[in-house]
């Protein structure tokens, strides 16, 4: 390609049709140029037409054109051929800076991003002069210039922040600091003066600033890695400068609009971040400009006003000082009595002001307000950083921060007082304070976890929050009315139990308040009281003491899903399980309300899921309402069912995949509840069930596994003489399980429930297979999860089938596979299980395999008597620390608790399964059966058992293996 | 895991510690009535000022009055507190006449001034020393070691410390001309500490530098003498001493050898707890180079009670001290199991969770070293030991450090925690608890950083103990009947 007029044409005709909207005109065009852009001088004709096209559209569109070619094809692969031909790139390199200096803004900034594309392949090496090209025109005195020169450095500079320290990188860095470094500080210093020359000149001034705030970010670039030698000698120059534009302010700079950060923000913002970026990483270094800085940006803060716009810089201004006072040696910058007191009086307390946006937000945005407020989601807001300086000040002036505050709080207090309804957020500023100075530690789970003992929260309880809630307007002040709820549901492990007890009429009643965050806060607290712990792991506030508030606490609670905004409010329905769950019995009288007005519920939100939180703790609710109704009355599962399976079933038909899993769960625990044969209206389902596409969503998985588990326990006749065809289809679901490292425990659950319940003879044909694809699993990636589960499979299986049976099989797959199997995996990894059940399980096993399997007394399979005694393993695992049990913790089950990440939103604590031990009836007492196992072995064969004990077992297990035959009262002969 | 030498680029952009041993040093104003006399005030000792062209004519002068005269100007000029004129004097050609003084032993006082004058020339720049060394001064110098003035010797000890501080070029220049023997020498018990002083520190620049190291018969002479030196009670000395074993032990591990060999570890690391940092700094910087060596050479260190001292070192105030200490610690922590296992036993995880809470930037970044270390060459228990001590929660806080290669470090001491706990079947407990740290939030994060290492490292993190992985050779096909067909094909098996 010429770089000829003709050329040129063609181009420009091209790069028009890109614009067009018609993709019949726009695609073709796009084609081409891809086309072409391979052919020499092709990149020259785009610079040649963004400098000097007729039309702008032109310009820009060339420009674009260009950034994007050169991200394409710059970078030469290795082995593979260079797209760019080498006069071009040294062309490209002679003429950009120039051109994109001498171009408008908006070509400016494309022409940057090429040339830091280019920079990160080219510079240092290949592009040797870039920066003294670049330096060059600092002194040229126009800052349109500078300013591109400044945005092109900053893009080519700003990896040193986040790459790793390497001699290349730091070789390079080096070699900018030469170049770089003095031009740079004599600019800084320089535009600082043209600052106030130009004070009085506002588009000279937006222009000036603008540098400074880029000159701020080289400054951090360059100053990321380590602190140089230029810059450390040069601190004074940079830091009382940047002293300076800290505490400066000029009337030209202040902007309007109120929401979105000026320069003179982002520039402050910028220097903070350079301050910290010294605070945390030159500490040693920047000790002698720190206090000037702590100075600087107090006062700073003291002069910022309440405006949106100055939320960042505030927020992070008051974050640096919160993570220096925190520092033993810059205490005594702190110290000072009257320091403190305009720390407290002018920084703190005025960022804790409730503001107009935060008003608009309480009363227009509550979802938002409640996020913020209550889970924490506040880092960048003036009240959380004010928080935490609070804090961080306590840690060594919790005596005299208290002091300071306890007087604020009382003049505040005190203002309120005069005229509420004028002054109410007085008060509410000082219930923010007095929370943030008491609170230490906070989790979820717990509230408030250390307290400062010099606040005392229960006088102020009494006094200041409970008489807002004993206010019979429960509409009148809602922020007030939150607050209070709020410092309830935060000091509840502080205020006593009496004082909780008090209150709690007081929550019911705000749960018909018409705001959405009171009416919330109400269901919240009352959530979280009745979590609460007692003595002896019960709950706190226990059924008895609620028994007068039952039907009004579940009223209001239903009712508060009618207001305005809250009809799929997760905080009301998590109280609603959560009452549930702590009355137990006493809801069983409302229960056919109950269950009508959550299946409304359940049908109106399977329209449009959206809510995860709602929808998990309604389900969570409908699990409740049939445990506890069928605990009393077994009979009342019909009735449940009769309310449920039409919603069930349109859920399935319309595949609404978020409540599928909640379905199963729900349908497991009914099918549990029956004590007879297996309903026809569940086997009907059964088919479905094994369906591909249901076994593809791994969050149905666990459900599923638990619905067909139900399937096996109660109807595994039926389906072995009914649909005896399906069955390949119900392994095949095993085998799709067990191919997945994740989800391999579940094949197993599903396969030892075939194994444990269908009759031998309907999976006789099948049961090769299944060892086969156990094997393979084993032999190709055997995971310390699967390995557990096929230790108490096998064991399971021999004790259905018989220690025989098993050494057969394996041997039938492959020769000598039993003995490959035992000494290999049951051996090494039987102390791995875990589970008392799965031990057991285990334990009997092994005691078979042991006792009443003859190849085990007459082929080579002996050594696993002498050589490597199976025994000794077997002894170990009895005598290994048992596993804690785990306690009914089901009551105070969060979400967040569950585990696993996948399904962490599909399972049911209040569905959840009884354990199921399938050896419970045959074996009592696994060492008393192993003791009566082998005293029955060796009446079989006199003599033989005791020298192969002697021979093989080491002295410690010996002593134990005698204990068993002790407790046993038998003896070997 | 893998013991880390000291220096891991060469390319600095810091300043050069400022609290390293001085290379060179200058003889200023030991005879105080000489200088700093107020001009106009009557003086009982005259001070003849001489022009640099007086200089010249005076030093080629014949009569030895006129050499004393001018050379005594010339040192006089050389020793005044401020901007001597070094290049100056270099350029005056005066320097071979000035060796050539060295040379009179019937003149004493010439002797000594053309000493100390060429002492400060020496300890100028690189290009000062070489105009010394050219001027022939090197068998000058080290002949007058053996000068019967005390005060001659002495000042040849100085000057020929300048030279061989200079680098590893002159050093071993003046070790082929044999200056170790006579300077050794000097050394007895009634050598003022004064002069002994001089030699320490000429004998520690002799066993200064790399690239190459000292000859090894040179050290081997050195040693014993710097062994007994290092016992003296004289601060300034032992610390020279110490110096000098921290250069020979800044070396390949047949170095450190020799050094351990001396049984010199007891004494550095009683050194090392000293009160006084100019002793503690070069004490702790020779211990903490001896545990880059073996495993045999760092359980010497520990023998000689090292990890006793060290948790006051990791608390100190000075920030240098912690990075140093921490250092040292890292490289402990590197070794086998049963070296961790001392160190967790004498109760250094306390002291190195506080550092990584709170201590200096550049020490928190040692101290997650410490910790890489531990979860690499740990056992199981350990591993668990040093989360109940409570790491992790300072730890999981650097994941927002200003730089890249730390965050890389943390995240892969998170993937040997996982791996850890795998063994434990305790996956899904470290998944908690990292997220009740506020871990996972940032390891999240750290999905979009700007590193492409780390962001890998995060995601490979989240990928694998957060999310699921299938086998698909093992999945079923599906049948006619459109369910899961149940079928495998049989492999040979061997576990």
């Amino acid at each position: 390609m010429e770089l000829s007029d003709a050329n040129l044409q063609t181009l420009t005709e091209y790069l028009k049709k890109t614009l067009d909207p018609d993709p019949a005109i726009r695609r073709p065009a796009e084609k081409f140029l891809e086309s072409v852009e391979g052919s020499q001088n092709y990149p020259l004709l785009l610079l040649t037409l963004l400098e000097k096209s007729q039309e702008n559209v032109i310009k820009v569109c060339a420009s674009v054109t260009f950034k994007n070619y050169i991200k394409r094809n710059w970078r030469i692969v290795e082995d593979e051929p260079n797209k760019i031909c080498e006069s071009d790139r040294i062309a490209i390199k002679a003429n950009i800076v120039p051109l994109m200096l001498s171009s408008p803004e908006q070509i400016q900034k494309q022409l940057s991003d090429a040339i830091s594309i280019i920079g990160r392949e080219d510079f240092p090496q290949k592009w040797p002069d870039l920066l003294t090209e670049m330096v060059n025109r600092f002194q040229s005195g126009d800052f349109h210039v500078i300013n591109g020169v400044l945005r092109t450095a900053h893009s080519l500079f700003k990896r040193y922040r986040h790459e790793f320290k390497s001699n290349e990188l730091w070789t390079e860095i080096k070699l900018v600091l030469d170049a770089f470094a003095l031009p740079l500080t004599n600019l800084f210093k320089a535009t600082i003066e043209l600052c106030s020359t130009h004070a009085n000149d506002a588009s000279a001034l937006k222009v000036l600033f603008s540098s400074l705030i880029l000159i701020a970010k080289l400054f951090y670039s360059l100053n990321f890695q380590d602190l140089p030698e230029f810059f450390e000698d040069n601190m004074e120059t940079w830091m009382t400068n940047f002293h300076s534009l800290l505490t400066l302010d000029n009337k030209l700079l202040q902007t309007d609009d109120e929401e979105e950060a000026g320069l003179l923000e982002l520039l402050k913002s910028q220097i903070c971040d350079n301050a910290a970026l010294y605070a945390q990483k030159y500490d040693e270094e920047f000790q002698p400009y720190l206090p000037r800085f702590v100075t600087a940006i107090w006062n700073l803060l003291v002069t910022t006003g309440q405006e949106v716009k100055y939320d960042l810089l505030v927020s992070n201004a008051i974050q640096f000082l919160a993570s220096v006072c925190e520092r033993p040696h810059y205490k005594h910058l702190f110290e000072d009595q009257n320091t403190l007191t305009s720390i407290c009086e002018k920084v703190i307390v005025p960022n804790m002001e409730f503001r107009a946006a935060d008003e608009e937000a309480f009363e227009d945005n509550s979802e938002e307000y409640i996020r913020r407020d209550l889970e924490g989601s506040d880092i960048d807001t003036r009240r959380r950083a004010a928080c935490d300086l609070v804090r961080g000040l306590c840690k060594f002036f919790e005596g005299p921060v208290t002091g300071i505050f306890s007087g604020y709080v009382n003049s505040m207090l005190q203002e309120y007082a005069k005229n509420p309804s004028v002054n109410w957020k007085h008060k509410d500023a000082a219930i923010y304070l007095v929370t943030s100075l008491a609170s230490k530690a906070q989790t979820q789970k717990h509230g408030i976890t250390q307290a400062n003992e010099l606040v005392n929260l229960t006088e102020f309880f009494v006094n200041h929050i409970q008489p807002d809630l004993k206010s019979a307007t429960v509409n009148e002040f809602p922020v007030l009315k939150a607050d209070g709820i709020k410092y309830i549901m935060i000091f509840r492990n502080q205020v006593p139990k009496e004082q909780l007890l008090v209150s709690i009429p007081l929550l019911i009643n705000h749960l018909q308040a018409e705001s959405i965050v009171v009416h919330t806060y109400a269901a919240h607290a009352l959530e979280r009281l009745f979590t609460m712990r007692g003595t002896n792991n019960t709950t706190l506030i226990t059924a008895a003491e609620m028994a007068p508030f039952v039907e009004v606490l579940l009223t209001n609670l239903f009712k508060a899903l009618t207001l305005p905004g809250s009809s799929e409010n997760e905080y009301i329905m998590k109280a609603i399980m959560r009452s549930f769950s702590l009355l137990q019995e006493s809801i069983i009288p409302y229960i056919p309300s109950v269950i009508t007005q959550l299946t409304q519920k359940l049908l109106a939100v399977s329209k449009n899921p959206s809510k995860p939180h709602f929808n998990h703790y309604m389900f969570e609710s409908i699990c409740l309402s049939i445990r506890i109704t069928c605990k009393a009355n077994p009979e009342a599962v019909g009735s449940f069912e009769e309310a449920l399976f039409l919603v069930f079933t349109e859920i399935l038909q319309n595949d609404v995949q978020e409540f599928i899993p909640y379905v199963f769960q729900v349908m497991s625990l009914l099918l549990e509840m029956h004590k007879n044969e297996i309903p026809s209206s569940y086997m009907a389902l059964f088919p479905h069930l094994l369906q591909p596409v249901l076994w593809e969503r791994t969050g149905n998985i666990p459900p599923l596994v638990r619905l067909l588990q139900a399937f096996l326990e109660r109807g595994a006749s039926t389906i072995a003489s009914a649909a005896a065809d399906k069955i390949p289809g119900l392994l095949g679901v095993f085998q799709k399980l067990i191919a997945s490292k994740a989800n391999d425990h579940q094949g197993f659950y599903l396969l030892n429930s075939i194994i444990e319940h269908m009759p031998p003879e309907s999976v006789d044909q099948y049961r090769k297979q299944i060892f086969i694809l156990l094997f393979q699993r084993l032999q190709n990636s055997k995971t310390t999860k699967f390995i557990k589960s096929f230790l108490v499979f096998i064991n399971l299986y021999c004790i259905r089938y018989g220690a025989l049976a098993l050494q057969e099989i394996f041997d039938s797959i492959q020769p000598k596979m039993f003995g490959m199997v035992l000494e290999k995996i049951i051996i090494p990894e039987i102390q791995k299980v875990s589970g008392q059940v799965e031990k057991k399980i285990c334990a009997v096993g092994i005691t078979k395999i042991l006792t009443e399997c003859p190849p085990m007394m007459d082929t080579e399979y002996t050594k696993l008597w002498y050589v490597i005694p199976l025994l000794q393993a077997l002894i170990g695992l009895f005598e290994l620390p048992e596993d804690d049990t785990i306690p009914d913790e089901e009551h105070f089950i969060d979400i967040e608790d569950t585990p696993g990440y996948q399904t962490a939103f599909s399972q049911l604590a209040f569905a959840g399964k009884k354990e199921h031990d399938p050896v419970g009836q045959m074996v009592n007492n696994p060492r008393i059966h192993l003791a009566q196992s082998l005293h029955k072995l060796s009446t079989a064969c006199p003599g033989r058992v005791l020298s192969m004990l002697s021979t093989s077992l080491n002295a410690e297990a010996l002593q134990y293996l005698q204990g068993y035959l002790q407790a046993a009262s038998v003896s070997l002969l | 895991a893998l013991r880390m030498q000291r220096v891991e680029v060469s390319i600095e952009l810091r300043k050069a510690k400022k609290d390293e041993q001085i290379l060179k040093r200058r003889n200023v104003s030991l005879h105080v009535k000489d200088e700093n006399v107020p001009p106009g005030q009557n003086s009982t000792h005259k001070i003849i000022q001489l022009s640099l062209e007086e200089i010249v004519e005076g030093v080629n002068a014949n009569s030895p009055k006129l050499q004393l005269l001018a050379t005594q100007a010339t040192r006089r000029m050389l020793s005044r507190q401020k901007d001597p004129p070094i290049s100056q004097i270099v350029q005056l050609g005066i320097i071979p006449r000035m060796v050539e003084f060295l040379g009179r032993a019937d003149n004493a006082a010439l002797q000594f001034e053309a000493a100390w004058a060429l002492t400060n020339i020496a300890s100028g720049t690189s290009e000062h020393t070489r105009a010394v060394v050219d001027g022939g001064a090197i068998p000058a110098l080290i002949s007058l070691l053996s000068s019967p003035h005390m005060h001659i010797s002495e000042q040849s000890v100085w000057a020929l410390g300048n030279l061989a501080g200079d680098g590893p070029l002159y050093r071993d220049a003046l070790i082929s001309h044999d200056v170790i023997p006579p300077l050794l020498a000097l050394v007895s018990p009634v050598t003022p500490v004064g002069f002994l002083r001089n030699i320490t520190w000429t004998l520690s620049n002799l066993c200064r530098n790399k690239n190459p190291y000292p000859p090894l018969d040179a050290v081997q002479k050195i040693l014993p003498v710097l062994v007994c030196l290092v016992q003296h009670e004289d601060k300034e000395i032992v610390t020279d001493c110490c110096w000098a074993l921290s250069y020979l032990t800044d070396s390949c591990n047949d170095r450190i050898q020799i050094v351990v060999d001396t049984g010199v570890l007891p004494r550095l690391v009683e050194l090392m707890a000293s009160m006084n940092l100019i002793v503690m700094t070069p004490a702790l910087r020779a211990v903490g180079n001896v545990v880059t060596g073996t495993d045999q050479q760092t359980q010497a260190a520990i023998n000689a009670g090292v990890l006793a001292v060290l948790p006051r070192l990791l608390r100190h105030t000075k920030p240098e001290i912690q990075k140093e200490a921490a250092w040292t610690l890292s490289n402990i922590a590197a070794g086998p199991s049963q070296q961790i296992q001392q160190l967790i036993t004498c109760g250094l995880l306390p002291p190195l969770v506080e550092l990584l809470d709170k201590g200096d930037f550049k020490a928190q970044k040692e101290g997650v070293w410490v910790v890489a270390n531990i979860t690499t060459g740990g056992t199981v228990d350990q591993v668990v030991e040093l989360v109940r001590s409570g790491v992790l929660k300072p730890l999981l806080n650097l994941l927002s450090a200003k730089d890249s290669k730390t965050i890389l470090i943390i995240l892969d001491i998170v993937s040997n925690l996982f791996l850890a706990a795998e063994k434990l079947g305790e996956t899904e407990k470290l998944c908690l608890l990292l997220e009740e740290l506020n871990g996972l939030e940032k390891i999240e994060n750290l999905q979009n950083h700007e590193n492409s290492l780390v962001y890998r490292a995060a995601l490979n993190i989240i990928e694998k103990y957060f999310s699921g992985e299938e086998n698909s050779d093992l999945e079923p096909q599906t049948g006619q009947d459109g369910l899961y067909d149940f079928s495998v094909e049989k492999q040979e098996f061997d576990f």
